[in-house]
């Protein structure tokens, strides 16, 4: 349920981006990189409901079982075996020990018994024991023989079906992690994940649903042939009761899968009440809610009740008709068969064997039944992932990729850099710049100034065609993304520390990072003090996300692993959210010592930090508007001036001079602890999370 | 599609110790008893009809083998039909009776863990986290549902068929018979171990399953670091070796279920070959009949299947026992806070707020969270808490709401312990807004009048005016009729924190308590909503917690806290002259100041402080 509001969410955001975009309409086009319209974003976000087999489908899905296909030959033909040998036991029981062994009147009748007699015949003659020893044995030999080949044919099944999927899944997180930012920038992670897990899972459910079908349908076919061999008017009475069987599971699958969606509903529904009653306990708590929410409760779960008497009222009903038929063929048989009998038409080992194969005809028909939801779903989940698998976005890689010196000296420049997200709406508008080696740069400006860009196309999570970067004169866009980002470290505002241990979290399981060099970089960055009050120090596992350390130790992890891989150039988008005073001045001093001596970006929220860079750039609309250093900046009166003015003085003024599309992060941005004697300050609020290209967190 | 996950601790196998829990369920059997009871007669007779059905066969058969005989198949064969059908309505209401019982049971214990839940306190949160109460409501009642509805069914379907097979067999041959069933017990037992043995394979196949999931959401959630330090091979490699591991789970589990369908039907061939032997030499010998003989067939089949099943059977009972423990522990935890209000309440609260002596501790805490404090909050006064992370401020708030177990005698609204106010009433006059800006995925206006759904839209307004959220919603499409997504997502850090502070705003409570409220709130915003706490609470007493000295000045009194002491108390400017924690602050957070004095004093106090301390997640 979760993942269709974020649904919902995207689809609003698309709606909202088409808005701003039609008031931009006429803007420098950009050539399209990829698939850039966001409709097709959202086409990926649809839910895929099918109601047609799509056979396509499944042939491509075949593709990933090339590789095991011998595997699964050896198990087709094992179910096959197998399958024959289930319906040759009933033989043995009505042919040959009822009509030749205790029925010598029925001897030399010409229905057919598949050499079992022969077989009876020559096990007596040989081992010289009697009959019935000799039919007993053969019985208990395809006992045993069938068993065997059903076991082959269920391990050959899934080692095949498990591999290919497996190999597939593989395929899909690989093609995933190599989709560019832009493709993570639309969709939902979510619907994103359940495409690696849970679909697959359905698709795994499909193989061994066919399993599951073949095992049943080969024995039917056999037992038919068989059937029709022996006395078709007989068999035309047990044929009688197929349609019934059809007819009665389609009605009833018909019927239970609104109802199945119904109570999926209804569960979800409960649960997600009660999670989402649990996580915010202390709220209801705090509202005196609990009466009222536990009545709110009460009505999800009797709707679930109600759905859930639905259904077994169809269930119990289809569970024991099946059954019924089953006995009422039967009952027909021995009325028409025992007919035949006394006409001599037929034996009375073939009635009884008759009555064994019954079974073999309804089962299959109720397993078609069960699966048949299982395959439209398997189909829909087989959509997905080939559509994740084929979606053609990927970051221009260089055909010949210089190689870089083992160091570079770490010169930066921008020259002339034009980019948009969209083709009609552009957020850097000619950028130029040149950063010395080991110089530190202080980008500011407000949210959507596009700050964050700059960074992103440095180290190329996006293409861009209009304009050039270099790295001490190469081109970034003919260096190897790959080894670009190891020459240029990141932190990221959103950065992610991830559950495992902090060792790991430093080195992010790269073996080319020692421990000693980790432990070395957590020093620098102040991390290690924390860490080592930690109950297993380098070694403890931290939760999803790390939420068991502070915001601030999550900083200096983000710090200490940027550094373990000492990158010539260093890039930092300083987080906003605002941490206790005394945490921050340990990043503070973590951030200076990470940027000694080496080319550092900072996008910078905090005087202070904008105080440790060299030079200022300041980013406004897109455009370089001004760039020096602090006092250079301040004694020029301009745009810094003022933003540097906002916090202490009259905020409006500076919001006039911004324009009006400032947010609520800028504000942020330009937060200072100083406090602020006026009252009114105009507020441009956007919602930042409209656009989720917006420079934000856009997490 | 729906997958719901829920992580509780990690299962273990259940075993026949846990049966004894079975008997919490009592309660349910009492009161379905009569319609159970007619559903066991009915099981009963439905059981007695399937067994004569053979029996009829067996007339039929005999009728056409022996020449001697009248063929006799019509009669028979209408019996076998009347039979069937009837046996079908009587299938039907029973499995009905069943199977409704088993719902109705799942949706009362439901309900009961729902409301129990809602009263719980700390100590119970504690105890048992989200995930696992999540996990014990919807696991554990699946399965107790499971064993009310199919489990204790089986079981006695086990005696009545095995019973009415064995009678029926033996009235026809005791001596075969007795052979027939020798090898039951022996497929009984071994049934029942590998229905046992089962459960490590499937468990370590459910874990495999979460760990690709789990690995697959942190990937992705992190892509953009990953992507960032170029370790997209490496994660690949990673996730090979998870889903590899995976796929050997599954291959396993499967595998032990082929075994599975290797064994049983080699050991339950033997009850047919001995028909085959035993039951042939009989016909031939002439004691029995060709009717009895595939009569014997049937039987056998109706007899092996629930005998094969019985091992299910009885792991799904010591499953649906663990579940029932682990239900009832959660509905036998006693609740923590009780009311024992005093009848004279005063009508109307003026807002006098006191703690004296206040000592907390944390369960399986080292040290007191609070230390003997006492302070006085006269009646309209706003003050404000500074202190370290880990200090005991939010404690100390809590415990004037009894989010925590306020002890007797140390908290006082205006003279009267918190503890003698019924905690809703106590609530209502002391509002309190969490640190954690929780939104329910609902509207905007919901959650604002999340206490009281009848609040009109003037108070609203005019609440969200105060905490400086009114023109943001102004500019949402659907103004406060905008959803939030689940946990307030569709909003930033700062818009969630301002509606959770106007939803706290709007109940306009005679006491407001601000659990650091503002910190991703802008400089230039939180001054806003200052002036309109100002406008909206300027006779009542509000008590905030704060990082930002900014925040703290405006206060009435500025209270200072570390280590569970009030380390400093006075106004801001006496706090500035005193030169202490606040002034080192105010120095720092001015920017103005570089005296690295003041901010080595900082860091160096901190290396003191527990840094190990819980992190508040301010932003999503």
């Amino acid at each position: 349920m979760s993942h269709t509001d974020a649904v919902d969410i995207d689809k609003r955001n698309d709606k909202d981006n088409d808005k701003d975009n039609d008031q931009t309409n006429g803007a420098a086009s950009k050539p399209s990189q990829g698939a850039d319209s966001r409709d097709n974003y959202s086409a990926f976000d649809l839910e895929l409901t099918h109601q047609a087999l799509n056979f396509q489908l499944f042939a491509r899905l075949l593709t990933w079982m090339r590789p095991y296909v011998v595997t699964l030959a050896v198990s087709v033909v094992l179910v096959i075996i197998a399958a024959a040998m289930m319906v040759l036991m009933p033989v043995i029981t009505g042919r040959v020990i009822i009509d030749n062994i205790l029925l010598p009147d029925s001897q030399g009748s010409t229905l057919p018994d598949y050499g079992l007699i022969a077989a009876t015949e020559w096990l007596q003659n040989t081992l010289s024991i009697e009959a019935l020893t000799a039919a007993g044995m053969l019985y208990v030999g395809l006992v045993l023989a069938q068993a065997l080949f059903m076991f082959g044919h269920q391990l050959t099944l899934a080692s095949c079906s498990l591999k290919a999927l497996r190999d597939l899944r593989l395929d899909l997180f690989a093609s995933l992690e190599h989709k560019p930012s832009s493709f993570y920038d639309h969709v939902a992670v979510g619907r994103v994940m359940t495409r690696v897990s849970n679909d697959i899972e359905n698709l795994f459910a499909l193989l061994t649903g066919f399993g599951m079908l073949a095992g049943e349908f080969v024995p039917f076919f056999l037992a038919l042939f068989l059937m029709l061999h022996i006395s078709s008017e007989l068999t035309g009475i047990v044929l009688v009761a197929l349609p019934v069987a059809g007819v009665a599971t389609y009605i009833f699958r018909r019927m239970m899968s609104r109802i199945f969606r119904l109570i999926r509903d209804s569960v979800s529904a409960l649960n997600q009440y009660m999670q989402e009653d649990l996580s915010g306990i202390d709220v209801v708590q705090l509202s005196s809610r609990e009466a009222m929410n536990i009545e709110q409760y009460r009505e999800r779960n009797q709707e679930n009740r109600k759905q859930e008497f639905a259904a077994i009222n169809y269930e119990t009903i289809y569970d024991n008709f099946n059954n019924s038929l089953a006995s009422l063929a039967i009952a027909g048989i021995l009325w028409y068969g025992g007919g035949a009998v006394i006409q001599e038409e037929i034996t009375l080992g073939a009635m009884v064997l008759f009555t064994q194969l019954v079974n073999m005809m309804i089962t299959p028909i109720v397993a078609l039944g069960q699966q048949f939801n299982t395959l439209f779903r398997s189909m829909a989940s087989g959509e997905r992932i080939f559509q994740a698998l084929d979606w053609e976005e990927k970051l221009h890689e260089p055909d010949k990729p210089v190689t870089l010196p083992e160091r570079l000296r770490g010169e930066v420049e921008f020259r002339n850099v034009h980019f948009g997200y969209y083709a009609d709406d552009l957020i850097l508008k000619d950028v130029s710049f040149t950063i010395a080696p080991g110089e530190k740069l202080a980008i500011v400006g407000p949210t959507g100034s596009g700050k964050s860009t700059i960074i992103r196309l440095l180290v190329r999570f996006y293409d861009f065609d209009d304009g050039m970067i270099f790295l001490d004169g190469y081109d970034v866009n003919q260096i190897a993304s790959h080894d670009l980002r190891k020459r240029v470290g990141v932190v990221l505002q959103d950065f992610h520390i991830f559950s495992g241990t902090i060792r790991d979290n430093i080195t992010l399981n790269d073996p080319a990072i020692t421990n000693e060099r980790a432990e070395w970089a957590a020093r620098v960055v102040n991390a290690d003090r924390f860490i080592r009050k930690l109950p297993n120090g380098y070694d403890t596992e931290l939760g999803e996300r790390g939420r068991s350390l502070s915001q601030g130790q999550r900083q200096l992890l983000a710090f200490a692993r940027v550094l373990a891989g000492d990158p010539e150039i260093l890039v930092l988008d300083e987080a906003t959210a605002s941490i206790d005073t005394t945490t921050e001045l340990i990043i503070q001093d973590a951030l200076h010592k990470l940027t000694e001596g080496r080319t550092s970006i900072i996008i910078a929220h905090r005087l202070q930090t904008i105080r440790e860079c060299n030079r200022v750039l300041v980013l406004h609309h897109g455009l370089v508007r001004e760039i020096g250093t602090h006092e250079e900046l301040l004694e020029k009166k301009g745009i810094y001036y003022t933003l540097h003015e906002l916090q202490f003085q009259d905020g409006a003024v500076a919001a006039e001079i911004l324009g009006a599309d400032e947010s609520e992060q800028d504000a942020e941005a330009w937060q200072s602890p100083e406090e602020d004697e006026e009252e009114s300050i105009r507020e441009n609020f956007k919602q930042p999370l409209d656009n989720p290209l917006g420079g934000g967190t856009g997490s | 599609m729906t997958s719901f996950t829920a992580t509780g601790p990690r299962r273990e196998r259940s075993s026949f110790k846990d049966i004894a829990h079975l008997k919490n369920l009592g309660v349910y059997f009492r009161r379905y008893a009569l319609v159970l009871s007619i559903s066991i007669i009915g099981m009963l007779v439905a059981n007695i009809m399937s067994a004569i059905v053979p029996l009829l066969m067996k007339t039929g058969i005999d009728s056409l083998a022996d020449p001697e005989i009248e063929p006799d198949i019509i009669m028979p064969a209408i019996a076998i039909a009347v039979i069937v059908i009837v046996r079908f309505f009587v299938f039907v209401v029973t499995r009905r009776i069943m199977r409704r019982v088993s719902i109705a049971v799942a949706y009362d214990l439901r309900k009961r863990m729902f409301n129990h839940i809602q009263y719980q306190g700390a100590a119970f949160f504690t105890r048992f986290s989200t995930g696992d109460l999540m996990s014990r409501t919807i696991n554990d009642i699946s399965m107790i549902r499971m064993v009310v509805s199919f489990g204790w069914v089986n079981i006695i379907s086990f005696f009545f068929t095995v019973g009415t097979g064995i009678y029926f067999m033996a009235t026809l041959s005791p001596s075969l018979t007795a052979w027939v069933v020798l090898p039951l017990p022996f497929v009984a037992v071994i049934g029942f171990m590998m229905a046992r043995a089962m459960f490590p394979y499937y468990r370590d196949q459910q874990e495999a399953m979460a760990a690709v999931t789990e690995f697959t959401q942190e990937n992705l959630n992190g892509i953009r670091t990953i992507q960032a330090m170029a370790q997209e091979e490496q994660e690949i490699k990673r996730f090979s070796a998870i889903s590899t591991h995976y796929a050997q789970m599954v291959y396993r589990a499967t595998r032990f279920n082929a075994w599975l369908g290797l064994v049983m039907p080699v050991l339950t061939s033997a009850s047919p070959v001995i028909i085959i032997f035993y039951g042939g030499q009989l016909v031939l010998s002439g004691e029995i009949t060709i009717g009895t003989f595939t009569a014997f067939f049937s039987y056998m089949m109706m007899v092996v299947w629930p005998v094969r099943m019985i091992g299910m059977s009885l792991s799904m009972f010591t499953a649906a026992a663990a579940g029932t423990q682990r239900i009832f522990e959660v509905l036998d935890f006693e609740q923590e806070i009780k009311d024992s209000p005093i009848a004279d309440l005063p009508t109307r609260t003026a807002g006098h707020l006191a703690f004296r002596n206040l000592t907390f501790s944390h369960p399986g805490a080292a040290r007191p969270t609070i230390d003997g404090v006492s302070v006085d909050i006269k009646a309209g006064e706003t003050i404000a808490i500074l202190g370290r992370i880990g200090a005991g401020k939010s404690t100390l708030l809590r415990a004037v709401v009894r989010l925590i177990d306020t002890p007797r005698d140390t908290v006082f609204i205006d003279g009267i312990d918190v503890c003698d106010y019924p905690v809703q009433e106590l609530r209502r006059i002391a509002t309190m807004i969490p640190q954690d800006p929780f939104l329910f995925s609902t509207t905007l206006r919901e959650n604002l009048t999340y206490d009281d759904p009848g609040r009109d839209d003037a108070e609203l307004w005019d609440a969200a005016d105060a905490a400086g959220l009114a023109s943001t919603v102004h500019e949402m499409t659907h103004g406060l009729d905008t959803i939030v997504g689940e946990r307030g997502q569709t909003l930033s850090g700062g818009q969630k924190q301002r509606a959770t502070l106007a939803r706290g705003l709007v109940r306009n409570a005679p006491i407001l308590l601000l659990d650091d409220c503002f910190s991703a709130v802008d400089t230039e915003t939180e001054d806003r909503i200052l002036s309109g706490l100002a406008r909206l609470r300027n006779d009542k007493t509000t008590v905030l917690i704060s990082h930002r000295v900014s925040t703290a000045r405006h206060a009435d009194r500025i209270l200072v806290i570390d280590n569970g002491h009030i380390a400093e108390s006075g106004t801001h400017d006496e706090l500035i002259e005193l030169g202490g924690y606040y002034a080192d602050l105010a120095a720092v957070q001015s920017d103005q100041d570089e005296d690295r004095a003041r901010k080595s004093r900082l860091l160096s106090n901190l290396d003191d402080s527990d840094v190990i301390e819980q992190a508040v997640e301010v932003t999503s």
